[in-house]
């Protein structure tokens, strides 16, 4: 097989980039055989779910409506794993965005709308930011395990959201009907982002494939993207020619949590147009800080991957529930795929670079033995 | 409270750390061999959910355990092979491991929900139950409470005194020392981890089999994370690591305490404490900072407070090894 692909690089170019891909049927077939574990038929199944994504415009709009969060944490957590940080408090950044630009439109009600979404839209930014940094800081400075620290930073956004949206912020008119659920007063309509077609479908989309490629830009055509990623390699000899380690760590996430928080604010002002909390995290971020590192994980790490690889798993979400109401199969069973379809591209991974390092010792020994015939006896 | 109250709650706080004991024994089994299995919090899980659906079909609590024990291995052995054999990130692995092991859990075992199952017996030990204070807080338990006092002893001194402990530690802190000496890095990594998540696998199985008896979805959510923060915590020592599993158990049952004490304060500070003091013990113990602190200390105290306050972890821990 090898030797094929030494000959026709072009298509071991192909090969390479449909891959993941690959993978995906892969864990897909697996999935298959669960299916039928639980009685159901396998071909129906896919088919619902695949006409739950695509099948319509609104289907469709539905899917990169749920990829556009994924794609943004995505791209936050590229910047942190780049940066050699394992940043694991999506969850909580993403609250603490979408906290940060739900004040902002609770408190200038009369403002005109582009001015509140600009300035609720950066509130979210810089909110999960900070969010990140504290993580960040006691990672550069105190030497506290990030993974841990950002997981329990997670915990604690959570409680500060129910207290939030229990007491402070809490919509006037729950408090009168006393049934006291625990969310905020609608934004004013004025706020809400543009919708693109009509259907479900807002601006926030186009925004984060915007930032994919400023991340992309920031990240190889910057120096300070240079930099962070020197960091992430080999953070001695980054040390050695003169970065200052300790602030690009907390740099990079900084800005993971920083777009997290966009996605967070983009949430809210293009979806749900208030806050609300069921009690636990999952129930305002649909989990999107979690699966967003999933997301990373299959663009591997690269913005632009991450791209494709949000539409794939938004679709993976939105089929789901069309496979659920169908099927009767319960909906974890995709977010269970999801981590199938992981695991599966993750071997495949190798499975590429195995086949990549076989197939520059040809070439290289090709070469050798074309050159020792030249040679004049 | 009086004392028998008191005694009580000292018991319960003893039968809920057990499992996090249990766990924390197992990943420090996995981290000293210089793998971080960070799926803890998804194959507690699993093995819960696992442990229980067996426990309850064959109505027997042991086979119950057997086979959490199985899933425990298994999710090792992914994390152990996805890092070792193809040199993938072990946190990512780990990470995406937990997920699954959450939502697998939730989906395999959603039948089994909310019905009460076969549960372990109690068995005080004779004589010793006897004793005041102490014998009704440690005697009068069931057999996993002894289990894992007796995993703590055993771990630390198969870990401290043993030849195969150091072949084990050298995996974790000096892999090349190690294999210049005729180890097997990976094989004392595979071993360990796989170990070490069968010891997880117990752990899981505990809970719901021992401690809140029954499954339900995303019953021990959230206790991986924890017995990953008290293994840095116990500075990857079994002993320190039960301490920390016990003063943990212990500062929740003082929260569900101080909440019943005080209606009146929101319940959400409560929920969130223990959360900022992982930080900040995390803080402690990790710190340079807390080095220079302790110089202000008394000189004969410095010494002592630095081996209380400060720990390193293994020093190759989560890097691979490859055997040349």
């Amino acid at each position: 097989m090898q030797e094929y692909f030494a000959k026709h690089p072009k298509v071991w170019r192909a090969f390479d980039i449909f891959l993941p891909f690959l993978a995906t049927l892969a864990a897909l077939g697996v999935g298959a055989v669960m299916l039928m574990a639980f009685d159901a038929n396998p071909v129906e199944a896919y088919g619902a779910l695949l006409e739950g994504a695509f099948g319509s415009t609104n289907a469709l709009a539905d899917t990169l409506v749920k990829a556009t969060p994924l794609l943004l944490v995505a791209l936050g957590i590229c910047i942190a794993f780049r940066g050699g940080v394992i940043n694991i408090g999506g969850e909580g950044q993403l609250i603490l965005g979408a906290l940060g630009a739900t004040l902002i439109g609770l408190s200038f009600p009369d403002l005109p709308g582009y001015l509140v979404i600009t300035l609720a839209l950066i509130t979210g930014f810089i909110a999960g930011g900070a969010w990140g940094a504290i993580p960040g800081f006691l990672k550069a400075y105190f030497n506290v395990n990030e993974i841990l620290s950002t997981i329990m930073m997670n915990a604690i956004a959570v409680q500060g959201m129910n207290y939030l949206l229990s007491e402070p912020m809490i919509d006037p008119v729950q408090l009168e009907a006393a049934s006291r659920i625990p969310q905020t007063a609608r934004l004013s309509a004025a706020f809400d982002l543009p919708r693109l077609v009509p259907t479900r479908l807002h601006l926030g989309t186009a925004l984060a494939i915007i930032a994919a490629f400023l991340v992309f830009i920031f990240l190889w055509r910057t120096v300070v993207g240079y930099r962070i990623r020197a960091v992430g390699l080999n953070p001695n000899a980054s040390r050695y020619a003169g970065i200052n380690v300790p602030r690009h760590i907390v740099l990079s996430l900084l800005l993971s949590g920083a777009f997290c928080g966009l996605a967070g604010a983009i949430q809210i002002y293009g979806l749900h147009h208030r806050m609300f909390t069921d009690g636990s995290a999952t129930g305002f971020t649909g989990s999107a800080g979690f699966n967003g590192i999933v997301v990373a994980l299959f663009g591997q790490l690269h913005p632009l991957g991450a791209i494709p690889a949000s539409f794939l798993f938004g679709a993976l979400i939105v089929g789901a529930n069309k496979l659920q109401r169908v099927m009767q199969v319960p909906s974890s069973f995709i977010i269970a795929l999801n981590g199938l379809v992981v695991v599966f591209v993750v071997s495949a991974d190798y499975w590429r670079r195995r086949l990549a390092r076989r197939q520059e010792a040809e070439v290289v020994s090709e070469m050798t033995a074309s050159s020792e015939a030249e040679v004049p006896t | 409270m009086d004392s028998s109250q008191l005694i009580l709650t000292l018991a319960s706080i003893v039968l809920v750390s057990t499992p996090l004991i249990i766990a924390v024994c197992g990943e420090i089994l996995t981290e000293r061999a210089g793998i971080v299995n960070l799926s803890l919090d998804g194959t507690m899980l699993m093995a819960a959910m696992t442990g229980f659906i067996v426990a309850f079909e064959t109505d027997n609590v042991w086979l119950g355990f057997l086979a959490g024990m199985g899933i425990g291995a298994f999710f090792a052995f992914i994390v152990a092979f996805g890092s070792i054999r193809l040199r993938q990130s072990q946190y990512a692995i780990g990470f995406v491991l937990t997920l699954l092991g959450d939502d697998l859990s939730a989906f395999l075992g959603q039948n089994y929900t909310r019905i009460p199952g076969p549960i372990i017996k109690h068995l005080p030990i004779p004589v010793l139950k006897d004793i005041p204070i102490i014998g009704p807080i440690f005697f009068n338990q069931d057999p996993v409470v002894y289990f894992a006092f007796i995993l703590v002893a055993v771990t630390w001194f198969w870990l401290f005194r043993t030849q195969p402990g150091l072949r084990l530690r050298s995996a974790g802190d000096r892999p090349e020392a190690g294999f210049a000496r005729g180890v097997g890095i990976n094989f004392q990594r595979y071993l360990y981890t796989i170990l070490g998540g069968a010891l997880v696998g117990i752990a899981g199985a505990s809970y719901s089999l021992n401690i809140k008896i029954g499954w339900s979805e995303g019953i021990t959510r959230g206790l991986g994370w924890i017995a990953l923060a008290i293994v840095i915590f116990g500075g990857w020592s079994p002993i320190r690591g039960m301490f920390g599993a016990l003063l943990f158990g212990a500062t929740k049952a003082l929260a569900t305490y101080l909440q019943r004490t005080f209606p009146e304060v929101s319940v959400v500070a409560f929920n969130a404490i223990p959360w900022v003091l992982m930080i900040l013990v995390l803080l402690l113990v990790s710190s340079d900072f807390t080095e220079r602190l302790v110089t202000i200390a008394p000189k004969s105290l410095q010494r002592p407070l630095q081996r209380l306050l400060r720990v390193s972890p293994p020093q190759a821990l989560g890097s691979t090894f490859v055997e040349e």
